[in-house]
């Protein structure tokens, strides 16, 4: 074979070699993409994916820490309340949403206990993580006989606070807004009253010492 | 001699390169980076083949993990979220009635004086599959998402999307079935 043949062949076997790798390499294999508009609050789930829950994308608040301040509109009122603006108060920061039949459940015992120990000093506040339109979630809050805060969360809000993975998520903090208790999921009335009184137990801060936003 | 050796190294690190792009491909297509926590699984969608002007059924299967459940498609509260299938769809495809299972009427530690139109474990949807008169033959690859919202016996999580791809052959072959109604939209049709 002629050396001038046999080197070029070579090199074109080679460059053709690089080039399907590269072209390999720049193409996404089997991408699905549905190109749907993806309403708030729907995450879209990967074709395959592990079965272990995976590391925390945004971590919580932990007990002993100053809760993230944030502002949200209040409903029905569309007020921004700030969660630094009830400091001095014990604060129940319960997040849930209308879908959610455990926080459901759960609506019952913050009503009683809000009546209960808003006197001495309690602020339930409930943030709706809903796609829900504001007048359904206030519908839905007034059927229940709602009596306490509701605020229209936001997936930033959520993100503060651990990325909301799961409902409902409840922060007890203290009159320094201090997280005092944390539960993930439902619980029962005696559990919550107890949080409760342990967030009230603390002094209410002075001036100087309040605030870490 | 020597200059079979460039040769053959030439042709050696072609096909090497050709089984990397092969490799890195099929983990593309297998493994993509695990992401949240798993509710629900899509295991499969029947073969069909259908021919043009002609309908067949199809059955879809989706298992929902335990210890999670799904709503129905059909819940019994208007703010519960329905379990519902959509597709995106070619014009040589189109879908007919869907077929939702009834759901199991199940209670919860949660509420247990409360009863909920629920899925868990195995879930079967059935469907029709047309093909108009003018289809092109071919094979198509559907779009499909399982809309749904899980929950387990303390907690409820968001809404999600379940993407899954299946074909469907439009060609000789296919059944002809009583004639359904034909949509390109996401159908809603309970039993």
């Amino acid at each position: 074979m002629d050396r001038r043949v046999v080197l070029i062949l070579s090199l074109v076997i080679a460059f053709t070699g690089v080039l399907i790798a590269v072209k390999g390499r720049s193409r996404p294999g089997n991408v699905i993409d549905l190109s749907v508009a993806q309403p708030a609050g729907i995450q879209q789930e990967p074709a395959k994916q592990s079965s272990e829950p995976p590391a925390p994308e945004f971590p919580e608040p932990q007990k002993g820490s100053v809760a993230p301040d944030f502002a949200l509109k209040s409903l029905p009122d569309g007020k921004e309340i700030r969660l630094s603006s009830l400091r001095g108060k014990a604060v129940v920061l319960n997040f849930w949403a209308t879908w959610c039949e455990p926080c459901k459940t759960e609506m019952p015992s913050f009503v009683d206990l809000q009546k209960k120990y808003g006197s001495q000093g309690l602020q339930i506040v409930g943030v709706a993580m809903d796609d829900a339109e504001d007048k359904d979630i206030t519908g839905f809050a007034k059927k229940m006989g709602v009596n306490y805060l509701v605020l229209r969360g936001t997936e930033k809000v959520g993100d503060l606070y651990g990325g909301i993975d799961r409902l409902p998520m409840t922060y007890y903090l203290d009159r320094s807004g201090k997280v005092v208790d944390q539960t993930l999921g439902m619980a029962g009335e005696a559990a919550i009253e107890d949080a409760i009184k342990r967030s009230l137990a603390q002094r209410r801060p002075s001036q100087s010492s309040s605030g870490a936003e | 001699m020597k200059l079979h050796k460039i040769f053959l190294f030439a042709l050696c690190a072609a096909v090497l390169n050709a089984a990397l792009v092969g490799v890195e491909k099929a983990g593309a297509q297998e493994a993509p980076a695990p992401q949240g926590r798993v509710f629900v699984e899509f295991v499969s969608a029947s073969n069909v083949v259908v021919s043009p002007g002609h309908s067949t059924p199809i059955h879809f299967t989706f298992h929902v993990k335990d210890p999670y459940h799904i709503n129905s498609n059909h819940p019994l509260t208007e703010e519960l979220i329905p379990t519902q299938l959509h597709f995106s769809l070619p014009p040589e495809v189109a879908f007919g009635k869907l077929q939702y299972p009834a759901g199991q009427m199940m209670s919860f530690p949660f509420d247990p004086s409360t009863k909920l139109s629920v899925y868990s474990g195995d879930l079967a949807i059935k469907g029709v599959v047309l093909a108009p008169g003018q289809a092109s033959s071919g094979t198509y690859t559907i779009h499909g998402e399982l809309k749904y919202q899980a929950c387990d016996n303390n907690a409820c999580y968001p809404p999600k999307k379940l993407p899954f791809t299946f074909n469907v052959k439009v060609g000789s072959g296919g059944k002809s079935v009583p004639k359904a109604r034909a949509t390109r939209t996401s159908p809603h049709i309970h039993n």
